[in-house]
């Protein structure tokens, strides 16, 4: 990722960042991976690779790896990507697993728990604060690929946000107590 | 009985309607209703209401990807995909691949389409308003491209006869530049939309109000209500919307007179010198690649703007070497669309405590209010806005502070109310702008294919200066914050109102449709989809394709009882 210049760097951050969550909202059963419990055989992931991604899913959005959220992300990397796309993200987190080594003397996946978002506090603080202006943020396309799986998963859409398959009505203005949590669609 | 005879007996209707969208469905549907033995050809493959929609019930976590399409799939579709919207995993199989259906761009034109039964009825954003008196009259008054041959009044009964079928839900308010439909209940604006219309009446004296929709807000006409789950694009198990599907094709069906034919390209019309009219058409089975000619008293085309052109211009004859009913030389010309994509958002600070339940449909609208009584800007004609205000979702957490379980608790809570809105302007009629052929480079059907040559020219870009700024300044005085504006045109055809190539007008000489959406030079042909529009308005076109459709098609069933085509 150091070799390419600033505004091609922006560039690509916005086309990785921007066609994974902004999304707005053949035939017969449609084919790939979404974000469901079960067990998961990383077909793209080196072990290491595959451990840190549940590992920092988990701490992203505990429960996550439960969902099946790890396999999710791997799937988008694989299958939805494209060529150039996928080896930056591959890169990018090769360089973030070595760089826990060198600060913490451990794997990410290894640390305890406290560590572990002790870790990904200061990576998601400096991704946030970077911003835009400085290129793709690792941290913050893996945080939007985990939040993805699992606001999309039947547990995160129907457990933890709001999600009413067939509303029969629309009404405009409403206490928020009567929702209650955020809609998982829109 | 000699075999051809017979075999040309077998092939011999009353009618032929060419295409299966919103336009030819009604068609199909009044031709069939006033008693003519009818044959609809549709190019694509059938498609069943409710039976074929596929992931019309899907939930988020049933859709793989996230709803995205892979990069080897996305290559066939590059130009349908300049929408940003269209090609979804739940929606991919309503779009035609671009590799099989190429077309050429002297100058960018995103041509977005959909081939099979229903044809963009099914995939459609359902916006419906009427064109308004000043709409028919505004070319006569400005001296730009031919008069319509009628006026509001000619169309008017035709407008309420498809509204009452179609079912079209809004709010009547009376105004002279957006004359209201036969309205079903309207759907609700919420809080933030509320305070955008108070400051619009009060500081602008300017109108907002809910988006006309084919989204039905009761039960209608046997098809059920929508349910507020805004997945229309995938089909509507309650044939909660307006499309062919779900509307006019079964209405067409039950009469017993409608027979449909899919895999049917149609290649050209045939004309008979000696009889002084069209035939019948020439049609390409999709599957075999075999030829058969179909027969008929009255042909009507609706294969949507830009094919209707293509058939007429490859149907060659002695009498019309230049495409059928081209004695003008328009056919092609005065391609028009809606120019978009500019508009302003902000943020608002309040109703914290207020959300919203349901996903409604639809959003507001605001009526032109420009050059309406005088044309005090600096440029002809006007433009109205669609926009819609939500709350932030969880998707804001990305670039948040929070990870672990305050993240879920951070987004458990609904963000920022938003707001938004784009204009869709009027495009002038250009004789430059236009569309061709290229007999060269052939399909995989070995059909000629379309060239582009089509522009925004300076009354367009004018326009969108007011467009930007009247946004802004709208949304900042309704007191929202960080009000940032955009203007992005896309190429035209984005706003996939495409119209114009065959328009209608009084004289023969400069226009290819008379005042019934009759070739002039061949009477028994009618053209009512975009194809006919001798000016584009602001509004959304498809409600007036339908009146046309309506209005051709019980003309054409009199005129044959009559005896005169
Ligand atoms: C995403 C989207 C949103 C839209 N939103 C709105 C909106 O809010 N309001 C609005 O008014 N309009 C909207 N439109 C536009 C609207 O869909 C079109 O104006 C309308 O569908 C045109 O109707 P039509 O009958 O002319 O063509 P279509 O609906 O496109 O149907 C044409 C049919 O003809 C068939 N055909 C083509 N060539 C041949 C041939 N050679 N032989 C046989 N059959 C052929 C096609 O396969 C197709 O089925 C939208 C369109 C899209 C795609
Ligand atoms: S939003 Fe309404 S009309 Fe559209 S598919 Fe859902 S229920 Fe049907």
């Amino acid at each position: 990722m150091e070799k390419i210049d600033r505004k091609e760097a922006i560039k690509r951050a916005a086309a990785l960042m921007g066609g994974v969550v902004f999304a707005p909202s053949i035939l017969g059963v449609l084919k790939g991976c979404t974000a469901s419990p079960g067990p998961w055989q990383p077909e793209l992931f080196s072990s290491r690779q595959a451990a840190f991604t549940t590992a920092m899913a988990n701490t992203i959005l505990p429960g996550a790896a439960e969902q099946g959220v790890p396999a999710f992300i791997e799937s988008m990397v694989k299958d939805i990507y494209t060529e150039e796309q996928r080896e930056m993200y591959i890169d990018a987190m090769d360089t973030l697993i070595e760089k826990c080594v060198v600060e913490t003397g451990s794997d990410f996946a290894e640390l305890d728990e406290q560590a572990q978002f002790d870790f990904a506090t200061i990576e998601n603080t400096n991704a946030v604060e970077a911003g835009y202006a400085e290129g793709p943020q690792f941290f913050l396309i893996l945080k939007e690929l985990t939040m993805v799986g699992f606001f999309t998963s039947e547990y995160g859409a129907t457990q933890v946000l709001r999600y009413q398959e067939i509303p029969g009505v629309y009404q405009g203005c409403i206490p928020f107590e009567d929702v209650g949590k955020t809609w998982a669609t829109s | 009985m000699n075999l051809n005879l017979k075999a040309r007996q077998n092939n011999t209707y009353d009618a032929i309607v060419v295409g299966t969208g919103i336009s030819g469905g009604w068609a199909a549907k009044e031709l069939t209703e006033n008693g003519l033995n009818t044959l609809v050809l549709e190019r694509g493959r059938n498609v069943r209401h409710v039976e074929d929609y596929p992931t019309m019930l899907m939930k988020p976590w049933e859709i793989p990807y996230n709803n995205q399409v892979p990069p080897e799939e996305a290559k066939h579709y590059q130009k349908q995909m300049r929408t940003g919207y269209t090609i979804r995993q739940t929606t991919k199989h309503w779009w035609v691949r671009d590799t099989d259906q190429p077309y050429e761009e002297v100058k960018r034109f995103d041509w977005i389409r959909g081939y099979h039964v229903g044809g963009r009825s099914i995939m459609w954003g359902r916006q419906s308003y009427r064109l308004a008196p000043m709409d028919f009259e505004a070319n006569a008054k400005d001296g730009i491209g031919v008069d319509w041959p009628i006026r509001y009044d000619d169309l008017a009964p035709w407008y309420t006869h498809v509204e009452k079928f179609a079912g079209i839900s809004g709010e009547a308010l009376g105004l002279p530049q957006l004359p209201d439909s036969d309205f079903l209940p309207p759907w609700e604006l919420n809080c933030l939309e509320e305070v955008l219309k108070e400051t619009m009446a009060e500081r602008f004296n300017r109108v907002l109000t809910i988006g006309r929709t084919a989204n039905m807000t009761q039960p209608h006409n046997g098809r059920g209500k929508c349910m507020s789950r805004n997945l229309c694009s995938r089909g509507c198990p309650y044939g909660g919307y307006f499309s062919s599907n779900a509307s006019t094709l079964p209405a067409a069906a039950a009469t017993g007179n409608m027979t449909l034919r899919p895999h049917s390209i149609v290649d050209s019309v045939i004309y008979d010198e000696e009889l002084g009219k069209a035939t019948g058409v020439r049609v390409i089975d999709a599957e075999t690649l075999e030829t058969t000619e179909y027969y008929a008293n009255v042909i009507f085309l609706n294969a949507s703007c830009m094919n209707t052109t293509l058939i007429m211009m490859n149907s060659i004859s002695d009498r019309f070497p230049n495409g059928l009913g081209n004695d003008s030389g328009e056919l092609g010309h005065n391609v028009m669309d809606h120019h978009f994509r500019v508009g302003a958002n902000g943020e608002y600070d309040g109703f914290e405590d207020r959300y919203y339940w349901g996903r409604r449909p639809t959003g507001f609208y605001i009526p032109r209010y420009r050059n309406l009584e005088r044309n005090d800007r600096p440029y002809l004609r006007g433009f109205g806005y669609q926009g819609g205000a939500s709350r932030e979702g969880w998707q804001r957490g990305v670039r948040e502070l929070a990870i672990g379980e305050p993240l879920k608790e951070f987004v458990q809570a609904p963000g920022r109310w938003t707001m938004g809105m784009t204009a869709f302007g009027e495009m002038l009629p250009d004789h430059s702008n236009r569309v061709y052929l290229d007999r060269d480079k052939t399909d995989k059907w070995g059909q000629p294919t379309l060239v582009f040559d089509v522009e925004f020219k300076e009354n367009e870009y004018k326009m969108r200066e007011d467009m930007k700024n009247d946004a802004a300044e709208m949304l900042e005085a309704a007191g929202m914050k960080n009000v940032r504006t955009f203007d992005d045109p896309g190429g035209p055809g984005l706003g996939i109102h495409e119209m114009g190539t065959a328009r209608m007008g009084r004289d023969p000489k400069t226009s290819v449709l008379n005042g019934w959406n009759q070739v002039h030079a061949c009477k028994n042909v009618y053209v009512t989809d975009g194809a006919c529009m001798t000016s584009a308005a602001c509004q959304n076109p498809s409600l007036t394709y339908m009146a046309f459709a309506a209005r051709a098609a019980n003309h054409a069933a009199e005129e044959l009882k009559k005896g005169n085509l």
